[in-house]
């Protein structure tokens, strides 16, 4: 057995959290006891095991999401502390001007329109893409849940978003049935998303206006053609999310489908009146 | 003494200023994250930290006194985030422990022992993981740790004792209970 009375000074001494006196006096300790010395080598390999260099690279996406939420905040409540809630929910917004009268409705109102999140400028894919491999569900709710998505049918679908130019039917091509469809904001401007499942298989579909920017993280976007159309798409694994683009609509369908086989059909019954034959210009 | 740099990133803070914001994240987010992703074991729910970590941050920046660097002060408030995530996940720290002792490796072998280790450490008192990970995953000091966790530096040597202490006790049960289970992985007996 270790002295017990050393047994706390012997971590210290590995840490190197002594006194220079307290280290030297444990040194010479050690030197003569071997119930200390093994004491010292057990704690040794410990904490030698506990290190631990594996490298940790921050999600490209996680300030987005951070901004997004402070962006949100001062949308929502500019006092101080921030409330973070969803942004842009304008019955709580009118009901709260209501209540604090018309002007600092006015000023409210104003604040929105020059704090909203990035306008529909850019979108991050990144939160998504990230997490893809593991657990695309999960990935594909996060996404959601940055872009404020509410529940809806494809009916509700089709009023919130009367710009975009899309299809949300009960089944796709190849045995797919819709899931869920979603309301999105992206800054100012709505888009719908849509979940669909064969056999466990998942598939998602997001709709939003064309944008400055779509930003994919860390990945990388490449050209590639569906069916008749030129798009773009994003590889990482097994998945992929491929992009068809016209002027009113920008397509995103997320899935494990080939592209040459199973992915035109499905792309034709989302997006059936698509009309580029041009890949648009993204970053 | 504080850098004019850090100096200016809080006063921007202070002010609500996102470029501020943006400039703290990017000096101390590194750090925040891995700390993050290391005491709960998972990306995901590091990831989602980190968001409450800065949003606390932020909107707490008023009582950064300048005691410490802001990044010990960030780091304070990822740990009290993480504790309190992992107190009321205990269902979480459930299906950890099930790895943990779903691990059939040979503990003779060194890359084994550190793979049980990393096991062992994720189902500890997430108070001992946290003096663990602070002083041999991120190498802080007594002093910075007890910064962070507000206790004395005294505190912060017996508590790391008795965390050492306690996860030799559960990387000891495991070989034990291996050992009980096949007498053949352990020709040399019992660590």
């Amino acid at each position: 057995m270790c002295c017990e009375q050393h047994k706390h000074e012997i971590g210290r001494f590995l840490d190197d959290e002594l006194t220079p006196d307290a280290h030297a006096k444990i040194s010479e300790h050690l030197k003569t006891c071997s119930a200390c010395s093994r004491e010292l080598a057990d704690i040794q390999e410990l904490t030698s095991s506990i290190s631990d260099s594996s490298r940790v690279t921050v999600p490209s996406n996680l300030w987005g999401s951070i901004k997004h939420r402070l962006d949100a905040a001062t949308c929502e409540k500019p006092a101080k502390p921030p409330v973070i809630r969803s942004p842009l929910v304008w019955s709580r917004r009118w009901a709260m001007a209501a209540s604090l009268g018309f002007a600092l409705a006015i000023g409210m109102f104003v604040l929105s329109l020059t704090n909203s999140p990035a306008q529909a400028s850019a979108i991050d894919f990144g939160i998504l893409l990230d997490a893809l491999p593991l657990d695309a569900q999960k990935a594909f709710q996060k996404f959601l849940k940055l872009y404020d998505a509410q529940p809806g049918s494809p009916s509700d679908a089709k009023k919130f978003a009367p710009s975009l130019d899309f299809e949300t039917p009960q089944t796709l091509p190849g045995g797919f049935a819709l899931k869920s469809v979603y309301l999105l904001q992206f800054g100012n401007r709505p888009g719908v998303a849509a979940t669909y499942g064969r056999d466990g298989e998942f598939l998602a579909t997001i709709f939003h206006p064309p944008v400055e920017k779509e930003s994919f993280g860390t990945h990388k976007d490449y050209p590639c053609a569906i069916g008749k159309h030129h798009g773009h798409k994003v590889e990482i694994g097994s998945w992929k999310m491929v992009h068809l683009t016209d002027p009113t609509t920008c397509h995103c369908v997320l899935s494990q489908l080939d592209e040459t086989s199973e992915l035109p059909a499905v792309m034709a019954a989302v997006a059936p009146r698509a009309t580029t034959s041009h890949a648009h210009g993204h970053e | 003494m504080k850098s004019v740099t850090e100096q200016d990133m809080v006063e921007g803070c202070r002010r609500g200023d996102r470029e501020a914001q943006r400039e703290l994240f990017e000096h101390t987010s590194d750090r925040v994250f891995r700390l993050l992703v290391r005491l709960t074991g998972s990306m995901d729910d590091a990831y989602d930290l980190s968001q409450d970590t800065y949003l606390k941050g932020f909107a707490q920046i008023d009582k950064f006194d300048g005691h410490a660097s802001v990044a010990t002060w960030l780091y304070k408030i990822a740990v009290n985030e993480a504790l309190q995530f992992l107190r009321r996940a205990k269902s979480t720290r459930l299906k950890l422990q099930g790895a943990a002792l779903e691990l059939d490796t040979n503990p003779v072998d060194t890359t084994a022992v550190r793979l049980d280790v990393q096991a062992a450490l994720a189902v500890t008192d997430p108070s001992d993981r946290a003096f663990l990970v602070l002083r041999y995953q991120d190498r802080l000091d007594y002093r910075t740790i007890a910064e962070i966790v507000g206790c004395p530096e005294g505190t912060v040597a017996s508590r790391l004792s008795r965390a050492r202490d306690r996860l030799r006790k559960i990387l000891q049960k495991s070989y034990d209970s291996r050992e009980e289970n096949n007498p053949a992985l352990h020709p040399r007996g019992s660590r």
